[in-house]
């Protein structure tokens, strides 16, 4: 396979030559749809290779084991889902810039080892690391996944976290006192700290550098200090694309509730986005249009139908004003995420990593046809549009991932009166990313929903015939994750995902389902021993 | 393993030199078992080499492979029959043979040059021998040895570390008049300040060691004085045994021959002007070699035309007498059934279980062969081969199986299993033991040796492909976790491709268990509020909730008797009496003694599980007890003893590990890793308890009998849940299983094992002591509870040192099982163990109340001894109960500790009760919340809202 060998090929040279950037084939790597293939042939082969070194070293007790992974496939190729990771605590390096709770750290990563994980998921916090250029303490996070065999997917956030406390890098917290314009602001005026606006990208407004100069800055600060990790242990990179890390609008309500299901709000109000607006708005023709957003959309945990703005029939949003303000609105989120991910291309387009970056999952009100809570976020699906074609083109121009959270979320179990539909909000974005060649990747929405029928269907999801998942990542690890009430049920949910079709007459019986069926199978038995 | 006796030979070559009748060092005549190291290089033999059996047996018939089978005078009747199957399989049978070593000092040099002498040492057997030898100097009086000096190491010779030199024998073209093969020549000086010479032979293909009695062969030469007390002297030379500390490997003993010389009469004037004196030697060493020799058993299949049975030929090249020691198996099942009859010719019944047939020797002296018939709906034949009454061959440890007529499973059982590790494990365990302790002349009898059901057998040492995967679940470390999570991921993914064994497996899941537990455990601690909040949630969801971990939440258990209870013969409907008072006291459940027959009257060494006549009483009046207790409204808990179980019988080797009654297990029963019971099981998945046999859980039978035999106890006793006796000796997960069987509505663990102490003070942070006992609890899922040893031992020092500040962690809350996972721990301050007339640890004399204020007023749940129930302190202890109950204090209560100081320690509980103790002055702050006196005793007094 010819992408796989470019791959190998890009590793070895990596490990002989990194940090020098002279790879040839870098950039023809990465360009094309076709070769988006390369994101995850690589860790593939990353990972077989890695292993049969690390087995060298042990080498003397156990060179059988080297022959016998030699003899086995790379791991891709095996039946079911693509890889599993399991998020790391969003504070897993505080903002003090320590290693939180490390021996839990410590002893939970290498349970998940044991227990046939792939790998974690590594949050890294622009404002924590950014402080100081400190790297020392996820890069100890790093070694550990490192030391206990596992993969390593980073999230580079360049949002803040109220809880746990994740601030934006000092100066950008200045610059924004200084001027609040930089942070998305509400209707009422309310500033939203979550990050910065999307209409201030290329403004020199940090010092004289604009924010995404700072964010390169960041990038490349990480790329130097992981230097020893690309192609060995870290196999993708997901980019922070605004909120919580996702590519979106923080239309959520300031207080910010997990549980929220209203519709959200439109965040254009800081005075760069007005700008914008008006510029806009005189360029189209309609100066009038451009003063202020809409003044008839609801508030944030109202129903579509409290304003006139996404009421289901004759609604502003299907006026022609509607159609500008929402087509303007969300392509200032699309040009967002396309300069963001270009920057990230560059920086990280030459090293055997995948690049992945985060959409929301805003499933409420799906079942209408204004879909407001995914306007107000940016996403222009409403009746009559497929507002995912256009996302899911950005992402197959970067050769970017799209991970989709939610994946153990089903209709059924929605609150009523929300008009939610995640089947079909999931079947949408599947289907525009594999027309567009994008590969898929999953998360669950929150650890505490999930039980056993949670990760029924998050299994369901993830080994559905038309999305092909490329790897889930669950999230996260933490005293909930490890409690007795989770974790059987998630050590169970990775091991029938390892083994999604085992006969019936193989499945021990449920009382014995820890011990295995090897007993039941001595046919096995034998084999084994011959092996 | 073939087991072979010998006996001294004394050989004394005649007349070769007659005049001097020597002091020679004899050593004691002892008969020697010869043993052959399990750990050679041998090919591994006994293996049927891969499984040629046709698949549908009737479409492709093979031929028969070997000529000689032809031969066989019988096959005339059979010689139309179609051949169904055949096969040759190949064995390996040890043989041993007999030589001998030689060794000869000779003088070299001239009569001017007495000094030069020659040591040759020879073999006659075949072989690759080395010789592994070194010298020790005559002013060093240590044991260990040196190398020689460089003029004395022959061309080829190899350094081994900086204390031995190994130096190959030459093979001789001619064969000398002695018949040596092998032989090595050492020159050396006698000026050379050398006391003595140490060697062992080692043989290289088969890694063998040949010893001298255990210890390496000595030539000593030494001192001798001037002074002319040579006359009447010993003679300067002898062989001893010396140390041999350095090789660590198995060994080969020779027993010594005694061929011994005399000084050369013209030395003797000499002696005087000589400072030593060596002698000319010649003597010889018999030794035994074990070989091994190929042979091979062809078995063929045919239908019969006559009969509707199947004829079994076996044809073997195997000499002298060869018993098939063979069964059928019917259906599917691999259970020996004794084919119906007509038997075979020389033909005995085993035991009702299996046949032995002697094969018929054949014409030409060449091996034996048999005809066995097979009745229709055999589905096949296993057998084993006895060769005599201390060899038998086998497959790889299991039986050899032969698949007869169309049946669709045609493979062997090829491979090894447990059985074969456990061997390993066993003879390197030997190993060690012979290496540490070299004066052990007598090799340790593998254990296998002296078994004789067949079925059992696994006596000839082998190497096997098994070997690895054995040593990998041994060798289980930090290092390794990449492999193993390796693994564990084909274990699940790549579905009968690969495994592990069952075992490693468990480990695997124990380990992944503890570490979660670990994790768990941090991150609850380092989140602030964690506790409360989940209380909180906990407390939000519909008031009860049932699990078998903590029963309603609201218990307060009674332990029902002491160590002493036994002695009348009816505690039971003494106990019965009480039923009613233990009830108004307010406790919910009572804890009975183990209600099995015991080999100890108080019943922690149960026989027969099924016998339920004990010294507390008989069946019909445990039903009676427990229905009185039922009636009263309290559950009964029923001692379950599960981690060992005493033997009905002995093993051939008069070890008592085979199990009567209705559960007849056999030694598989048991774990493999306490020596004293010889086990066959895996390794135990816990702690040992050694004074009886200590039952392997891993075992698919033992837990199948076990869920059988605790649901049997619910349903026939009417128990409702457990107290499980010393749940250390297993896997948690295994708990977990028989919770989830048995469905009790309350059980509680005894995980006791010791809390850290440093320089006889105990440690205040008893964190590992509580995270093992956590560990135990997350290990069986939450389905039970363990009693909280920690809180006990931490109640110990506080109040007999008054040290009260113990009784708050460093995180400020309980520092007991109870302050990390209140619903599953049960306090106590006693038990029949601790206390009673054992008082293996009694708690501080006096201070009970103190305790009963603690564990009665705190979270998780309570229990009371009986001994403390039915003595002076049953008003204060009744009265904290109903305090408990009135503010609804359950065992997910939530405890702020508002003081813990030297001599006084307080809480307040849920902010409903206030509680200290200790000799100090404690007082519940009055702000909006009024605290009244609810329960007050000797340095303990309990405060409730008002």
């Amino acid at each position: 396979m010819e992408a796989g060998l470019m791959a190998k090929q890009a590793v070895v040279a990596k490990l002989d030559a990194f940090p020098a950037r002279s790879l040839g084939f870098g950039s023809s790597v990465r360009g094309g749809s076709g070769t988006s293939r390369i994101g995850f042939e690589a860790p593939a082969s990353i990972a077989w290779r890695k292993r049969s070194i690390r087995v060298a070293r042990n080498g003397a007790i156990r060179s059988e084991v080297v022959v016998e992974q030699k003899a086995s496939p790379p791991r891709k190729d095996k039946a079911g889902p693509g890889r599993l990771y399991v998020g790391l605590p969003l504070d897993v390096v505080s903002d003090g810039n320590v290693v939180n709770h490390g021996k839990a750290i410590a002893a939970g990563l290498r349970a998940l080892a044991l227990l046939g994980v792939d790998g974690v998921e590594l949050p890294i916090s622009w404002g924590v690391v950014m402080e100081s250029g400190d790297w020392s303490s996820y890069l100890a996070v790093a070694s550990m996944a490192r030391d206990a065999g596992l993969d390593l997917r980073v999230s580079l956030h360049l949002h803040s976290h109220r809880r746990p406390r994740l601030p934006l890098p000092k100066s950008v917290d200045s610059a924004a006192v200084a001027d609040p314009d930089l942070l998305f602001t509400d209707r009422a005026g309310h500033r939203r700290a979550d990050c910065l606006s999307f209409a201030v990208d290329d403004l020199p407004v940090l010092n004289g550098r604009t924010p995404m100069e700072a964010y390169e800055e960041f990038f490349r600060s990480f790329r130097l200090a992981f230097a020893d990790f690309f192609g060995s242990v870290v196999t993708d990179i997901t980019i922070g694309l605004g909120p919580n890390g996702e590519l979106r609008y923080p239309s959520f309500p300031p207080t910010g509730s997990n549980r929220f299901t209203g519709v959200g709000e439109f965040q254009c109000y800081d005075k760069y986005m007005l700008a914008d607006l008006k510029q806009h708005a005189e360029e189209t023709g309609h100066p009038f249009w451009g003063l202020s957003g809409p003044h008839d959309a609801p508030g944030y945990n109202q129903s579509p139908d409290s304003g006139n703005f996404f009421k289901d029939h004759g609604g502003s949003w299907e006026t022609p004003y509607g159609k500008f303000f929402l087509s303007w609105y969300s392509s200032k989120l699309l040009s967002h995420g396309d300069r963001l991910l270009s920057v990230a291309s560059e920086v990280f387009g030459d090293l055997p990593v995948a690049l992945s970056g985060k959409v929301p999952f805003l499933h409420c009100w799906h079942n209408t046809r204004s879909r407001p809570s995914q306007a107000t976020a940016g996403f222009y699906n409403a009746d009559g549009r497929d507002g995912y074609e256009a996302v899911a083109e950005i992402f197959a121009k970067h050769s970017c991932t799209m991970i989709i959270p939610g994946m153990d979320l089903t209709d059924g179990e929605q609150p009523q009166g929300v008009r939610s539909c995640p089947q079909k909000l999931l079947s949408q974005i599947t289907g525009a990313c594999k027309r567009r060649g994008v590969k898929l990747a999953g998360e669950n929405s929150s650890l505490v929903r999930v039980g056993t029928a949670g990760f029924t269907t998050i299994k369901e999801n993830v080994l559905a015939e038309n999305s092909r998942l490329d790897s889930f990542t669950y999230h996260r690890m933490g005293a909930e994750f490890f409690s007795p009430d989770h974790w059987p049920l998630f050590t169970e949910f990775i091991r029938s995902m390892a083994q999604p079709e085992m006969d019936s007459d193989d499945i021990p019986s449920n009382a014995e389902r820890l011990s295995l069926s090897i007993n039941s199978v001595p046919g096995n038995d034998r084999e084994l021993q011959s092996a | 393993m073939l087991l072979v006796r010998w006996k001294p030979i004394l050989h004394c070559p005649p007349g070769e030199h007659p005049r001097r009748g020597l002091a020679w060092p004899l050593g004691p005549r002892r008969s020697l078992l010869l043993r052959r190291p399990i750990r050679s290089p041998a090919p591994a033999f006994l293996t049927i080499s891969s499984s040629k059996f046709s698949q549908a047996g009737r479409a492709r018939v093979r031929p028969i492979v070997r000529a000689g089978l032809a031969q066989t005078p019988s096959l005339a009747d059979v010689e139309n029959t179609e051949i169904l199957f055949s096969e040759t399989l190949p064995l390996m049978r040890s043989q041993t043979v007999e030589g001998k070593i030689t060794v000869r000092l000779d003088p070299t040099g001239t009569e001017e040059e007495v000094s030069k002498w020659r040591l040759t040492i020879g073999c006659n057997l075949e072989g690759k021998w080395t010789l592994h030898w070194g010298v020790s100097y005559c002013d060093d009086l240590g044991s260990e040895w040196d190398q020689p000096p460089p003029e004395m190491r022959p061309p080829e010779s190899v350094l081994i570390k900086d204390y031995a030199i190994e130096t190959p024998l030459k093979r001789l073209s001619s064969q000398s008049e002695r018949q040596v093969l092998h032989e090595l020549q050492i020159e050396f000086d006698s000026n050379t300040p050398i006391a003595a010479i140490h060697f062992v032979l080692k043989e290289q293909e088969t890694g063998a060691w040949f010893q001298h009695k255990g210890r390496d062969f000595r030539i000593s030469f030494t001192h001798y004085f001037e002074e002319g007390n040579s006359v009447g002297g010993n003679q300067g030379f002898s062989i001893w045994p010396g140390a041999f500390d350095q090789i660590s490997s198995l060994l080969l003993k020779a027993e010594e021959s005694t061929s011994k010389k005399e000084d050369p009469d013209d030395e003797d004037g000499n002696a005087v002007k000589q400072k030593r004196r060596i002698a000319p030697i010649y003597k010889e060493f018999p030794i035994l070699k074990e070989e091994f020799v190929p042979n091979h058993m062809t078995v063929s299949v045919r239908r019969s035309d006559k009969t509707d049975k199947n004829i079994v030929q076996f044809d073997t090249d195997l000499p002298g007498d060869v018993v098939i020691h063979w069964g059928i198996c019917k259906d599917d099942g691999r259970k020996w059934v004794i084919p119906s009859t007509p038997h075979p010719p020389a033909t005995k019944i085993f035991r009702h279980k299996a046949l032995q047939t002697l094969l018929q020797p054949k014409a030409d002296g060449l091996g034996s062969w048999g005809l066995f018939l097979a009745d229709k709906g055999t589905s096949g034949v296993v057998f084993v081969l006895k060769l005599n009454e201390y060899t038998w061959l086998n497959n790889n440890g299991t039986d050899f199986f032969i698949p007869i007529g169309s049946v669709s499973s045609t493979t062997t059982e090829i491979g090894s299993d447990d059985i074969v590790h456990e061997q390993q494990a066993g003879t390197e365990i030997n190993d060690v033991r012979n290496s540490l302790a070299p004066n052990n002349s007598y090799p340790l009898q593998n254990k296998s040796l002296e078994t004789s059901d067949p079925k059992n057998i696994n006596s000839l040492p082998m190497k096997n492909q098994g070997t690895e995967e054995a040593k990998e679940s041994v060798a289980y470390t930090d290092e390794i976790i990449k492999e193993i999570r390796h693994l564990v991921t084909d274990i699940s993914s790549e579905k009968g491709k690969r495994a592990k064994s069952k075992e490693a497996q468990e480990n695997i899941l124990q380990e992944i268990e503890k570490l979660a537990a670990e994790a768990y455990s941090i991150f609850r601690i380092s989140i602030p509020g964690f506790v409360e909040l989940a209380s909180d949630s906990e407390l939000m969801k519909p008031a009860v909730k049932l699990s078998s971990g903590t029963g309603s939440g609201y218990e307060i258990l009674c332990q029902g008797f002491n160590w002493e209870s036994h002695k009348s013969g009816r505690w039971y409907s003494e106990l019965r009496d009480k039923a009613k008072e233990l009830s108004s006291l307010g406790f919910t459940v009572v804890w009975l003694p183990p209600p099995t027959e015991s080999v100890s009257p108080e019943g922690y060494m149960p026989k027969d599980l099924y016998n339920l006549n004990s010294r507390y009483g008989s069946l019909e009046e445990l039903k009676d007890l427990v229905n009185s207790f039922h009636e009263v409204g309290i559950k009964v808990l029923g001692d379950a003893v599960l981690n060992h179980r005493c033997a009905h019988f002995q093993n051939k080797n008069g070890i008592w590990n085979v199990f009567g009654g209705r559960l007849n297990w056999d030694d598989r029963a048991v774990v493999a890793d306490d020596p004293h019971f010889q086990g066959r099981g895996n390794k135990s998945s816990g702690d040992n308890f050694h004074a009886a046999p200590n039952i392997d859980h891993s075992q698919d039978f033992v837990r199948k009998d076990l869920k059988e035999w605790l649901c049997w106890l619910r349903k026939e006793v009417g128990y409702d849940g457990w107290r499980l006796d010393f749940v250390r000796g297993f896997w948690g997960g295994y708990v977990k299983d028989y919770m989830e069987a048995t469905e009790p509505y309350f059980a509680v663990g005894e995980y006791w094992d010791s809390l850290s102490y440093t320089y006889g003070d105990m440690d205040h942070n008893q964190d590992a002591h509580r995270q093992r006992i956590v560990d135990w609890i997350n290990a069986t899922n939450g389905t039970a509870g363990a009693f909280d040893v920690t809180t006990k031992g931490i109640l110990h020092s506080a109040l007999e040192k008054c040290e009260y500040w113990r009784l708050s962690d460093q995180n400020g809350k309980p520092p007991g099982v109870v302050g990390w996972w209140a619903s599953r721990a049960v306090t106590f301050i006693e038990n029949h163990d601790t206390g009673s007339t054992q008082g293996h640890w009694r708690f501080p004399s006096g201070k009970e109340m103190q305790g009963y204020a603690y564990i009665l007023t705190h979270p998780g749940t309570p229990a009371v001894f009986y001994d403390h129930i039915f003595s002076h302190y049953q008003q204060e202890i009744s009265r904290l109960i109903s305090v408990r109950n009135e503010s609804k204090i359950h065992c997910r209560s939530t405890v702020k500790i508002t003081k813990a100081e030297r001599d006084v320690y307080a809480a307040e509980i849920d902010g409903k009760l206030a509680v200290k103790i200790g000799p100090g002055y404690y007082e519940p702050p009055n702000g909006p919340t009024k605290w009244v006196v609810a329960a007050e005793g000797k340095d303990y007094k309990v405060w409730e809202t008002s």
